[in-house]
């Protein structure tokens, strides 16, 4: 959050039934352009820089935790796994037997550290905007689920064309529906082709961040209208109705931080999922 | 301040350096999966599979091996109830075997007796029959030198006499004998 943003809050709490108070304001899109830490005029230079922000560090928070997770639940193996290794075990194992093998069946175990490391990454990154006093998943910055996407996009590709045996033969078979008469070829070809090699990335990335986005912003209401709401010095009557509608919005944020939990699962699953569903398309003939 | 940020506020940008950090963050954690953990985990489960699988290999055969010793056992009790029935059954039979033979004997030893009972008899009898014959021979020549008050001297005609007495005294007594039985 920017300072400008804290002093928002800040000046907002209370404001109900504060005669002449301030208004609610709701939170804006202001909360996911934190004011970067820069050297010199880095970040603000160029639309096309971010700088130092809060993304950039939870970006090395989130690697690190997951760093620190493989190294911990990998270091010592053993044939009886005690939970520590148990753990490490379910999220290979759920990798393999919920994506890569219903994707690609057993030829697909060689892309299993790819779509390990994927989930892993999109997981920590998300989970960041429930961790207390972080609170801001790193996904609900466009440019780091474009990076992963853009490296199963480069992968997938790659992978076609290994297995097609030759770009051409890759982009007949990726752009030509098969058993498709002729004479609808050139209606269906340019929507396979803005559908496989624009459309899908581009949802790949744009799926997660949004679903991030949406959520945090959801979250910040909550939060933002409980501390406005939370007024009891207005008066018997008016203080315990403000601190009634402050504990709603507390169990709405509540609710919903459990709910994000499950999201932020469920969107680095699917993230996750679709890169073995690409990799997996362009390994068959179509 | 907060009417200029919003409009440089684009939701949907890409900035490049956060996307090249993003980078960087993901090729350290898939070299760390890709060279660490990953291969240490599948072969971990492709060992305890195979450890699985042999377990079960030789459960399987213990198995086997339990019920073929089992059926050694079996085998082995039914014969040597089988025997056991065989060798009472030869025991019965001997028994009955060595009570007929004693008995065959005790006949045979009873009726040799009785045989050489009655072989005694008859020699006794026969003794007595030829010694009686001469005593009488004597006795009626005695009597009847006694009653005729001569000595018969010519030796033929006694021996003649006693002759004729006895044939007649062994065919009357031969006829009673007869009439007896």
């Amino acid at each position: 959050m920017s300072a400008d943003t804290l002093n928002l809050a800040a000046e907002g709490g209370g404001g109900l039934f504060t005669p002449g108070g301030p208004g609610f304001e709701a939170p804006s899109v202001g909360i996911f352009f934190p004011s970067a830490w820069s050297w010199g005029n880095y970040g603000e230079t160029s639309p096309y820089l971010g700088g130092i922000t809060k993304y950039a560090v939870l970006l090395v928070v989130a690697t690190a935790l997951v760093l620190l997770f493989l190294w911990w639940t990998s270091r010592r193996l053993s044939m009886v796994p005690d939970r520590r290794q148990s753990l490490g075990e379910i999220f290979y194992l759920f990798i393999r037997e919920q994506i890569s093998r219903p994707m690609m069946g057993a030829k697909g175990d060689k892309y299993l550290p790819l779509l390990l490391s994927l989930f892993l990454f999109v997981f920590a990154m998300n989970i960041m905007g429930i961790i207390p006093f972080l609170q801001l998943p790193v996904t609900s910055n466009l440019s780091y689920p474009v990076g992963l996407a853009l490296i199963v996009y480069i992968i997938f590709i790659a992978v076609g064309i290994k297995s097609q045996g030759g770009v051409a033969a890759y982009f007949k078979s990726a752009v030509v529906p098969s058993g498709a008469p002729g004479w609808i070829l050139p209606l269906l070809v340019p929507i396979e082709i803005i559908s496989n090699f624009l459309i899908r990335p581009a949802t790949h990335a744009i799926r997660v961040f949004a679903t991030m986005f949406a959520g945090h912003l959801l979250l910040a209401t909550f939060a933002a209208a409980g501390w406005y709401m939370f007024n009891p010095s207005a008066g018997p009557l008016f203080g315990s109705i403000s601190v009634l509608f402050s504990g709603a919005s507390l169990v709405g944020f509540i609710v919903f931080t459990a709910f994000e939990m499950v999201i932020m699962f469920l969107q680095a699953f699917v993230f996750t999922l679709l890169a073995a569903l690409y990799i997996g398309q362009a390994q068959e003939a179509h | 301040m907060l009417g200029l940020a919003a409009e440089e506020q684009n939701v949907l940008r890409i900035h490049i350096d956060e996307l090249v950090f993003g980078l960087i963050a993901f090729a350290v954690i898939f070299g760390l999966v890709y060279k660490y953990a990953a291969p240490r985990i599948t072969k971990m489960l492709d060992e305890r599979a195979d450890s699985i699988e042999g377990g079960i290999e030789r459960a399987k055969k213990a198995e086997a091996e339990a019920e073929e010793i089992r059926q050694q056992y079996r085998d082995k009790l039914e014969e040597a109830h089988r025997e056991y029935a065989q060798e009472l059954e030869k025991a019965k039979e001997q028994r009955a075997a060595i009570i007929a033979e004693a008995r065959e004997e005790a006949q045979v030893e009873a009726r040799r007796l009785v045989e050489a009972a009655h072989a005694q008899i008859e020699a006794d009898r026969q003794q007595a029959m030829a010694q009686l014959r001469n005593e009488i021979g004597v006795l009626s020549t005695e009597l009847a030198t006694r009653i005729v008050g001569e000595t018969l001297s010519d030796s033929a005609a006694q021996n003649r006499v006693i002759d004729r007495f006895l044939d007649e005294l062994e065919h009357s007594g031969n006829n009673q004998q007869a009439g007896v039985r």
